[in-house]
């Protein structure tokens, strides 16, 4: 009811304002005439009743303030009166508005890009129903170093059983799967999952029905889901392809349901679901492939998920000592696991943007003080004429907040517009943890506004404060207005330091990413990766179930390829290199026991055929390649690299050693050459201790082929052909040269750099703003001084000097202070750099030097002008 | 003599106000003069006082207003007593009482 009464009122002030002060000038009217009439009764004279009644009213008009002061909404219509007043005063200096407008536009634009990142990666909740219920479960070991560890399927089974804590838990193992489409073989990215999988993320599909448990089983009919895109790409859409059968890796599947779109899993492609038959069998025994998903029951915490699982992991460690001794089990939230590796490198930028923002209001607030001097007169009269300090205050802001509002316009228009730009700098081919479109959308626009509110606290409300401080009185008193502002130079001088000292530390920043980054590129990987092509293919069970067929088929693709003009040399490989791929193994020497995951040293391997070190330009440094002659028949051979050999058999003859491999256990291997060290996993890994094993004696299921040829990108086609000459149903996928792999590998750190690069240099744009700006309105300050300096005979050089002598003391305890600000901050730059220490002495330098360079070339325009003063001209003002 | 006159307790004059417009619906002025007079001449309200009170206890929905007619048939804005108002003239009331009593005993104590 009051509330209500409230509301009325306060929409009345707002809208019906001329009424509602027309009532009140006809209230004080009639009470004036009937306090006149009372006076006559009581016996006054017509005049003598008119002044007491005067008198008693006690002015009309303050009586009439005062009312409008107590009505509920009063607030609102002073801020817009001001507000109105603030865009006459902006339109009245379109200059200094635009500068402010678009420096705001510079550091909220790049504000709002780079949130519209970080929200779309980081911050928005996983797109399923209750995500913060979502785990990830993983195995971790100290001894390997891993804290998310991929999963035994025995494990897992194990941890179903066992466990209380979650609601369902699901196995995922990511698959290459061959489709036959329309009679065109064609690879996509599959994932083969458990039955919960679906209702634990609890995303129903588009169309027919998620898998139950009774899928899968052997002996049934396989069932394959399809994602929404798949089936618009390959099916034409056609509902009723749900209960028909296609063909999956060479077996007849049934399509059991259509994901909705644009449904995914984080890190993972996939474009078919299949299900994941687990069984305590042999087979499942050994080897960690899985990545689980699970729902954590309500009401259970992650630490107490984590406390009962940590018990599961005793379970199973004792279960199977010889397998799963040392190692534990880490549960952690979905969403912090997604983000992983990015959120880092996504809070520097957003931090450094940040940067660019303080920068930007800086500059600002040192215009707004140096126009505020020049308004200090309208200031003094407004309050001579009753302002309250407070009013003049708000007064000051309303007019920062309409700078900020249009620079926010701007800046999101620059954010629009320079999003596809930021978008094509995002590397493509790693997965990224999200698949949601970064966007500027609802999300964006509340952080571009609150960005902008942060904006007129940090640039307006320290002008604001100091300019109703200053002593208005002799303000007005005083014919120049000079004098009385002399506090304002070093508030002004305080924001240039801030500014070039926080463009200083943003181009340390740019400085050692792009230094980590030439470091990054120039790191020889240990195989030439020009003028060489990749491609994948997978061997469907169905036909290379058979190990001998398997490696033949291998074999008869690399002569195929070989034979193909152009090509200089061709060789496969399981894992190709900078694909952040890489396996283990276990191994010991033959004349030691054998070797159990648990107790013995691990190595990394690779299933290589012939002629891949060859095709990789890598050098072979003693004994030899494998070759034809190596097979199933003859006697199973290694090939080591030479930190292998450095670390376990240093100063020996290593080649005829014999080796117990856990990969292939049933027989030792024999190691016949040693290779130069290549890079594996990335870039940026030194090279681990690596045995090689030959296609021929273990092949996988699934190859990348490396083609070396003087014109990679023109042979594929024809290599292509070659494959299929041999099998035309075999898919090939991730066509690509090995050139644009080692590009997609540092494509991340790449961003980095050139996000930074770009950032530091509109910093130090700004900063040269500020530092111009400053000096150059001391010196128009000053010019009555230089003057009469000149005038006494000065050197015009000294004049200059001293000019300069002021912007470099500030530019110099400006890089003391972002010199002592890169050192508090290099812990968090630390994990980003790769061989380049955060303090590294050559960046720190040359980075300076380029400050100081800029700040003076800032500062010699007006220092060249304080020398051109005319002594006569300005002598004649005073 | 008139009588001392005392300022006004913060709060006073809203208590004065509603228990003056229990009489019945009056303008500003007879609410002022009603006050003088129920106070014994001890309280004056000066317009500069009694125009924002009366607006503010409007907005807040404790009395309305009205225009009509004055004794001498000269148009004047007339206030009445409105429900709300009835109940915070209650409240106000006790407020009131607690005060004097607790300043009482203050003042017994030696």
């Amino acid at each position: 009811m009051s509330l209500f009464v409230n509301v009325r009122s306060f929409l009345r002030n707002l809208f019906l304002s001329r009424r509602v002060d027309g009532d009140l000038d006809q209230e004080l009217q009639s009470h004036l005439e009937m306090l006149i009439e009372e006076n006559i009764r009581e016996g006054m004279s017509p005049q003598e009743a008119q002044r007491a009644a005067r008198i008693e009213l006690g002015g009309a008009e303050q009586v009439k303030e005062q009312v409008r002061e107590q009505r509920i909404g009063n607030w609102l219509q002073s801020v817009l009166s001001d507000c109105r007043y603030g865009l006459r005063q902006l339109r009245k200096n379109p200059g200094f508005t635009a500068i402010a407008v678009l420096t705001l536009a510079l550091g909220i634009g790049a504000n709002t890009a780079i949130f519209s990142v970080v929200d779309a990666m980081l911050l928005r909740p996983m797109p399923y129903p209750a995500p913060d219920r979502l785990v990830r479960i993983w195995e971790s070991s100290l001894k390997y170093n891993s804290s998310r560890n991929v999963v035994n399927p025995l494990n897992f089974l194990d941890w179903c059983d066992q466990s209380q804590s979650f609601e369902s838990m699901a196995a995922i193992s990511g698959l290459m799967t061959n489709l036959n489409s329309h009679g065109q073989p064609i690879a996509v990215q599959g994932m083969q999952v458990s039955p919960d999988f679906f209702s634990i993320l609890r995303i129903a599909p588009f169309l027919g029905r998620t898998f139950i448990a009774a899928d899968g089983v052997s002996g049934q009919d396989r069932q394959v889901i399809l994602s929404y895109e798949l089936w618009q790409r390959q099916f034409g859409a056609d509902r009723s392809v749900v209960g028909q059968k296609i063909d999956v890796d060479g077996q007849p599947s049934q399509v059991i349901g259509v994901m909705p779109k644009g449904f995914s899993f984080p890190k993972m492609k996939a474009e078919v679901w299949t299900p994941l038959p687990l069984a305590r069998t042999e087979e499942f025994k050994e080897g960690r492939f899985l990545t689980v998903v699970a729902r954590l029951k309500p009401g259970i915490s992650i630490a107490q998920a984590q406390q009962e699982m940590l018990r599961v992991a005793d379970f199973t460690a004792q279960a199977r000592p010889d397998y799963n001794k040392n190692w534990s089990v880490n549960v952690v939230p979905m969403l912090e696991d997604a983000t992983q590796g990015v959120r880092r490198p996504l809070l520097v930028l957003l931090a450094s943007v940040g940067f660019l923002l303080l920068i930007a209001c800086a500059n600002v607030a040192n215009l707004l003080l140096m126009r505020g001097t020049g308004r200090l007169r309208e200031l003094a009269v407004r309050s001579a004429l009753g302002a309250a300090r407070s009013r003049i205050i708000r007064q000051l802001l309303a007019e920062s907040l309409l700078l900020s509002l249009a620079g926010m316009a701007v800046g999101i228009l620059f954010a629009y517009l320079s999003l596809p730009a930021l978008l094509a700098l995002i590397p493509q081919s790693a997965p990224l943890p999200r698949s949601e479109p970064i966007s500027i959308d609802a999300r964006v626009f509340l952080f571009a506004f609150l960005a902008s509110l942060f904006t007129v606290v940090v640039f307006g409300l320290v002008p604001a404060l100091r300019l109703s401080t200053v002593d208005l009185q002799n303000a007005l008193k005083q014919g120049s207005l000079r004098g009385g502002v002399g506090g304002h130079q070093t508030l002004r001088r305080s924001f240039v330091v801030a500014e070039v000292a926080l463009a200083l530390l943003l181009c340390i920043g740019a400085g050692l990413m792009l230094r980590s980054l030439a470091r990054l590129t120039s790191v020889d990987p240990g195989f030439r990766t020009e003028h060489l092509l990749t491609m994948h293919i997978w061997m469907s069970p169905s036909h290379y179930s058979d190990n001998l067929k398997r490696s033949q088929y291998v074999n008869q693709l690399l002569s195929e390829i070989r034979n193909t003009p152009g090509v200089e040399a061709a060789g496969s490989t399981h894992f190709l290199p900078l694909m952040d791929q890489v396996s283990g193994s276990c191994f010991a020497p033959a004349d030691q026991p054998v070797p159990t995951p648990a107790e013995s040293p691990s190595a990394q391997f690779l299933i290589i055929s012939s002629g891949y070190f060859q095709t990789m330009g890598t050098a072979l440094l003693s004994g030899r390649d494998f070759a034809d002659r190596d097979n199933f028949n003859s006697l199973p051979v290694a090939v080591v690299n030479h930190a292998f050999a450095e670390r376990y058999f240093p100063a020996q003859q290593i080649l005829g050693k014999q080796l117990h491999v856990c990969w292939t256990i049933e027989k030792p291997v024999e190691i016949v050459g040693v290779v130069a060290d290549a890079r594996q996993a990335q870039l940026q890994d030194a090279p681990e201790p690596t045995i090689f094993l030959s296609h021929s004696q273990a092949p996988m299921y699934f190859a990348t082929i490396v083609v070396r040829a003087a014109a990679p990108r023109q042979v594929a086609h024809a290599a292509e052909a070659a494959i299929h000459r041999v099998d035309p149903d075999q898919a090939v996928s991730n066509v690509q040269t090995m050139e644009s792999v080692l590009s997609d590998s540092v494509a991340s750190p790449r961003f980095q750099a050139v996000l930074l690069f770009v950032f530091a240099g509109l910093a130090v744009v700004l900063a040269m703003i500020g530092v111009y700006g400053v000096v150059s309105y001391s010196v128009s300050n000053r010019s009555n001084e230089i003057g009469i300096r000149l005038a006494l005979g000065a050197d015009t050089a000294d004049i200059a000097r001293s000019v300069l002598g002021e912007a470099l003391a500030l530019t110099g305890i400006a890089l003391v202070l972002g010199l002592l600000g890169s050192l508090a901050l290099s812990r968090l730059l630390q994990t980003l750099l790769f061989d380049v220490k955060p303090t590294d002495p050559a960046t720190l330098i040359i980075v300076c030097f380029v400050v100081f360079a800029v700040s003076a070339l800032a500062a010699a325009l007006p220092a060249r002008r304080a020398t051109r003063v005319d002594p006569v001209i300005t002598l004649r003002y005073e | 003599m008139p009588p001392e006159q005392t300022n006004l307790l913060q709060g006073t004059l809203d208590l004065l106000i509603l228990k003056s417009l229990i009489a019945g619906e009056m303008h500003g002025l007879g609410v002022s003069r009603r006050i003088q007079q129920i106070t014994g001449g001890t309280f004056v309200v000066k317009p500069g006082s009694l125009f924002p009170a009366l607006h503010r206890m409007e907005e807040e929905g404790w009395i309305s207003s009205f225009w009509g007619e004055s004794e001498n048939n000269r148009r004047a804005k007339y206030y009445r007593l409105s429900k709300a108002g009835l109940k915070q003239l209650e409240v106000e009331t006790k407020r009131w009482g607690r005060i004097t009593w607790a300043i009482a005993q203050a003042l017994e104590t030696s």
